[in-house]
């Protein structure tokens, strides 16, 4: 009888399987759609926070106007019509930049073409229609409304932000050093004269920033004057063809990526959380591989392999379930005030009381993470050891070589592939990974990244911004939680970018890994 | 006749056993090193708080008024967590082990894989900033959801039987993690469309103010359904995976005897599979609940950390973990809130280790009498 | 097939009568022993091995140890190069020497004595590595050897094992994209090129097809005028056919050793005839 026979045969059965293996496979469909969804609402809120949406000017009832994105509608709470909830922007002049609106009170929407968004160092987005382009002080109409002023808007921006480039660079290369020098010796005439002039330089490109005002009104009315300084982007969401709109949503990703957080972390960009995570777990990698390899080759090849070698081992794969916030305590306890403490009094005794390497940094977030994974890896390597036929090894020693040199020249080699998982998958689960580092070392904002020009150039007792903590930080301890939420979708989709990579590699190395052993034990 | 080959004896032996014997040492060295490093962790924590414990520094009410709400909380969310993750993944591994293709087995495994590695920081995110808010304010939504997905689930497979032969053939059992998924999406869609209506003709539109008035129950945003289903929801992957693997262990002749006796797959798995791999299944819940326990992140973002000691699963609570991560970066270290918290973890790293200790050793008893099983037939 | 040395000749036999003692019948007197095992007995965890066992394995011949599986002949073998040291469970008395020389004293380096007593497994197990690199494995150790006299060693150690003519043009290619049969005179071309003294064979063909399996023992006894080989083998008809001496071993004790002619034509003990009339397994 052939399988679908049997499955015929089966089908006719008066009774099937019974409801509780259609349960079961509820549950697996349950689980895929709950991932699904998971996944789906961090992609499209996270992806979409960088598109220029349209902007609607809208007429209620009683004749009122606002311009805005149409964020979302729900059904009112007594169950007749609906309500929209739009994006207002303009918190310094309503003091709010949400705003729910009934359905049924809108007497007219229309999407005119004219209404600009500006993004501005503070109080956030601007939604409104641009009058006039002038310069500073001056209360002549300038170029006027209408497309020219837009496009001498265009113009200007592009110049102020070469203006701000070159002062962000002056600041960085020309100045932070001289200070520096200053530092060690403030009689260095030579340094003070060039810090003269370069913050003459600072102060005239400032003035050249302010020289213009952008003149702006609301859709109802009122007045706001900006100086160039205060305006980052400008954008007509509504006159923008698709392919513009790309552009600019593949820009607003790539600053995303690239720019430090700006109002307290709900607005600009994730790079210095991007930069410390990388860094932490790259310092974390370093540390836990050769350590990790080090005791699985001693576990696997070395050890007398007894009793006490069989309940290290048992010890060691559940130290991976420990929770990570113990970790964190233990990070604290010893590194922290135990090491950190001590190596303060010997080392840097004349800084005392405030802490140089006695509180958190990279260095203990590092370490701590080291430890958390290391038996990730020591599993890893030890299985990848364990897979490696007898025969190889007594080949080598048939031939022979010496213990060292048999783990050295033939085990450790086809070992790569094994530790190379362990390792991805400690890597994984460090980037996700935030309970500890809130005890050993993260920090909300971070201005100063861990690397810089300055000696030794890597700052190990610095504390740094992590994408994780970024989350946590930005959702739960900002003043606006409303205006912030993109910035966290965003910042959770990376890092679950981040973390699926990683996983996924391990999983094909582990394939690759299996198929080449299997075509090894075949014979 | 291959003529000889000229041999030079080699000079370097004495410098090569040197170093092998000095290597040997140095990884051994090492390797100790290491492993005692590890597990430094249970020896620090005890030596911190061991001795104030004895000294009567830390006295037992103070322990016991402290720790109570943290250790109820823990348990708490723990408890409401194992209740979503270990239905659905202990279905989920059942029907993987008996019913799944194995064509889609081998993609739905690495899949969940991946679910387990989602950091807790974007699953307690979008709990306690999306779930929680969205479920305020559709009460009645979410519990139709809860529902639904069941009887939905029940519905498909009974619905099932009254289609034509070649339709069914279409949509076998085999395949159903997959297919059911649309079905279930559409009626969930469809149960949040008519929620609203249901809850206005039995609940006279307000659930939440029904709930209060009529059965005096608080509902708090944050709260233990919301924690157990997200912290679920980042549990059941492992539990998943470890019961799968006992489950599909199971040596295929012991299931296959049932069948030929007339007993449906489900039977079979019943009577015969699921009593040989209770150990490892057993032993997959251990560890998610040691999972469930130590988890942070989730428990500090969609629980309100309100150290409440109420039973009402619509309440919210603290963890000893999210205490500890809230509290340990202010506490003086040597003061007496310090040694509180390192009793804490202290008492965390205990649970999840024995706990998982417990569930290694039946585990590889179990794989010892699998390969006993598994040569007698 | 070599002569048998006069020494063996002159032995008087004693008819066709089958002895049914159990002791040891050694008929074999060698004069140039490469080998000699005195009173060794091996246990593996206490479970015993070998028992008291004694014999003298001839230089430059090819002696075959035959019995049924774990009669001890796969064990006798690697004790002879010290591979059970692997092992912590093993415990061991008596001795093994080497031209003369007992191999446990505590100055002889094992890796040295390994590189004396070559090995080749049952199974192929070339590295994964060259074939180049896998034959030059070994010289490597060694050190300080010019990078022209390595590939001459090389080509003249895969020239021995009779695979320099199929590999010579693709000597980086992985040892592993070769046939199992090549597979297996790779390794003995490995083991060759540090040039040992002794070869101990473990069923080297016992993996292979019948044509590679006649190629390796083309090679065995090619290889007898330059080396010792001591052959473990299931197979009676490969015992016949390559050594010159074999021992039929039983439930870890020595139960016969003779000239290969004389054991299986002219058995002294039942027990050895039942053995290769196939009448035991």
């Amino acid at each position: 009888m052939s399988l679908a026979e049997v499955a015929g045969f089966r089908a006719r059965l008066p009774r099937g399987e019974g409801p509780w293996a259609w349960l079961a496979a509820g549950s697996v469909a349950l689980s895929l759609l709950m991932l699904g969804g998971l996944l789906t609402l961090i992609a499209v809120r996270g992806l979409g926070h960088f598109w220029p949406a349209s902007v609607s000017l809208v007429e209620l009832d009683d004749g009122q106007l606002l311009a805005g994105r149409a964020v979302r509608e729900l059904p009112l709470a007594t169950g007749q019509g609906r309500e929209r909830l739009y994006f207002t922007g303009n918190r310094d002049i309503d003091g709010h930049v949400w705003q729910w609106v009934a359905v049924d009170r809108i007497v007219a929407s229309e999407q005119p073409r004219e209404l600009v968004v500006l993004e501005r160092v503070r109080y956030g987005d601007f939604i409104g229609r641009l009058v006039d382009v002038r310069p500073a002080g001056s209360h002549v109409q300038g170029v006027g409304g209408g497309e020219v002023a837009w496009a001498a808007l265009q113009a200007r921006l592009a110049a102020v932000d070469a203006l701000r480039d070159e002062r962000d660079d002056l600041q960085r290369n020309v100045i932070q050093p001289l200070v520096r020098q200053l530092e060690k010796d403030p009689g260095d005439t030579a340094a003070r004269r060039g810090l003269a002039v370069a913050n003459d330089r600072i102060r005239g490109l400032q003035d050249a920033m302010q020289a213009e005002v952008v003149v702006l009104q609301s859709v109802d009315g009122r007045r706001l004057v900006l100086t160039l300084a205060e305006v980052l982007r400008a954008w007509r969401p509504n006159a923008m063809s698709l392919p513009e709109k790309m552009g600019a949503w593949v820009q607003g990703v790539w600053r995303f990526l690239s720019e430090g957080p700006r109002v307290a972390n709900t607005a600009g960009g994730v790079w210095p959380a991007i930069f410390g995570t990388v860094l932490m777990v790259l310092l974390m990698s370093v540390l836990v591989t050769p350590f990790g390899v080090l005791a699985a080759v001693y576990l696997n090849e070395v050890a007398h392999q007894g009793h006490l070698t069989h309940w290290v081992r048992i010890a060691v794969r559940n130290l991976a379930g420990v929770p990570s916030i113990v970790y964190g305590v233990f990070g604290l306890g010893v590194f922290v005030y135990g090491i950190g403490g001590s190596i303060d009094e010997w080392f840097f005794s004349d800084q005392l009381p405030s802490p140089t390497f006695g509180t958190g940094g990279l260095l203990w977030a590092s370490l701590t993470l080291a430890l958390l994974t290391l038996p990730v890896v020591i599993v890893a390597t030890e299985e990848g050891l364990a897979r490696i036929p007898d025969h190889q090894r007594e080949g080598a020693l048939a031939l022979g070589a010496t213990r060292l040199e048999m783990l050295t020249r033939v085990v450790l080699p086809m070992a790569v592939p094994a530790m190379l998982t362990g390792v991805i998958l400690a890597i994984a689960r460090a980037a996700g990974e935030v309970a500890p580092l809130m005890l050993v070392g993260v920090a909300k904002l971070a201005p100063q990244v861990p690397v810089d020009g300055e000696f030794p150039f890597l700052h190990l007792d610095r504390k740094f911004m992590h994408l994780g903590y970024h989350v946590y930080d930005t959702a739960f301890h900002g003043d606006d939680i409303q205006a912030a939420m993109p910035m966290v979708y965003a910042t959770a989709l990376l890092l679950v970018l981040v973390v699926l990579v990683l996983n996924l590699t391990a999983i094909f190395l582990r394939h690759y890994l299996r198929a080449r052993h299997g075509a090894l034990s075949r014979h | 006749m291959i003529k000889l080959f000229p041999v030079s004896s080699s000079t370097q032996s004495p410098r090569r056993h040197l170093f092998d014997r000095l290597a040997t040492g140095l990884i051994a060295a090492g390797g100790i090193g290491v492993i005692l490093a590890v597990l430094a962790i249970g020896a620090f924590l005890a030596v911190e708080v061991i001795p104030a414990l004895f000294s009567g520094v830390l006295d037992k009410e103070r322990i016991t008024l402290s720790l109570t709400p943290l250790a109820w909380g823990t348990l708490k969310a723990a408890f409401w967590a194992l209740v979503f993750a270990i239905p659905m993944a202990l279905g989920a591994a059942i029907h993987s082990a008996v019913y799944m293709s194995s064509r889609l087995r081998s993609r739905i495994k690495p899949t969940l894989e991946l679910m387990e590695a989602l950091p807790g920081v974007v699953i307690g995110f979008v709990a306690g900033l999306v779930l929680a808010p969205w479920v305020e304010r559709h009460l009645a939504g979410a519990f139709a959801l809860l529902l639904v997905m069941p009887l939905g689930i029940l519905l498909a497979g009974g619905l099932r039987w009254s289609l034509s032969s070649s339709m069914r053939k279409r949509l076998p059992l085999a395949w159903a993690g997959l297919w059911l998924v649309p079905w279930l999406a559409v009626l969930g869609l469809l149960a949040l469309e008519v929620s609203p209506w249901l809850e206005a003709w039995l609940f006279g539109g307000d659930l939440r103010g029904w709930l209060d008035t009529e059965l005096g129950i608080d509902y708090a945003s944050r709260n233990a359904l919301i924690v157990g289903l997200a912290m679920g929801f980042a549990v059941m992957p492992s539990v998943y995976a470890l019961a799968e693997d006992a489950l599909s262990g199971v040596p295929t002749s012991l299931g296959e005897g049932a069948q030929a006796m007339g007993a449906t797959r489900w039977q079979s798995l019943w009577k015969v599979v699921l009593p040989a791999a209770a150990p490892g299944v057993f032993a997959a819940v251990m560890i998610g609940a040691g999972r469930a326990v130590g988890e942070t992140m989730i428990v500090l973002m969609a629980s309100g950390n309100t150290a409440l000691m109420s039973l009402s699963p619509l309440e919210g609570m603290r963890s000893m973990a999210a205490g500890i991560a809230i509290e340990m970066p202010e506490a003086v270290p040597g003061s007496d809130a310090y040694r509180l918290l390192i009793l804490a973890a202290l008492l965390l790293f205990l649970f999840t280790f024995l706990v998982n200790t417990l569930a290694e050793l039946v585990r590889s008893r179990l794989r010892r009498r699998y390969r006993r099983l598994g040569d007698r037939s | 097939m070599p002569e048998l040395p006069p020494s063996l000749l002159s032995l008087d036999r004693p008819g066709s009568a089958l002895s049914n003692s159990t002791g040891p019948i050694i008929d074999f007197a060698p004069d140039a022993s490469c080998l000699d095992v005195e009173g060794l007995s091996l246990a593996y965890g206490g479970k015993p091995a070998l028992r008291d066992l004694t014999l003298r394995v001839p230089r430059q011949r090819v002696t075959a140890f035959i019995g049924p599986s774990g009669c001890g002949k796969s064990t006798l073998l690697r004790a002879l190069n010290r591979l059970h040291d692997l092992d912590e469970t093993v415990s061991r008395q008596g001795s093994i020497r080497l031209e003369g020389q007992e191999i446990h004293a505590p100055e002889v380096a094992v890796d040295e004595l390994r590189r004396r007593v070559g090995m080749v497994f049952q199974a192929p197990n070339p590295f994964p590595m060259s074939i180049y690199e896998n034959v030059a494995f070994g010289l490597r150790l060694q050190g300080g050897m010019s990078r022209r006299r390595m590939n001459d060693i090389v080509e003249w150690a895969l020239e021995a094992a009779a695979l320099w003519g199929e590999v010579k043009d693709r000597l980086r290619a992985s040892a592993w994209s070769l046939s199992i049969g090549q597979q297996q005179r790779l390794v003995i071309a490995r083991t060759l090129a540090v040039r040992p003294e002794v070869l101990l064979l473990d069923e080297p063909a016992s993996a292979l097809d019948p044509i590679s399996t006649l190629k390796i023992e083309e090679l065995i006894r090619s290889l007898k005028s330059q080396l010792t080989l001591v052959l473990v083998t299931h197979n009676m008809q490969q015992a016949a056919r390559v050594s010159d001496y074999t021992a039929f071993l039983h439930d870890g004790e020595l139960v016969e050793y003779a000239p290969t002619a004389s054991l299986f034509t002219n058995p002294r003990l039942a027990r050895t005839e039942n053995y290769i009339t196939g009448r035991m397994a």
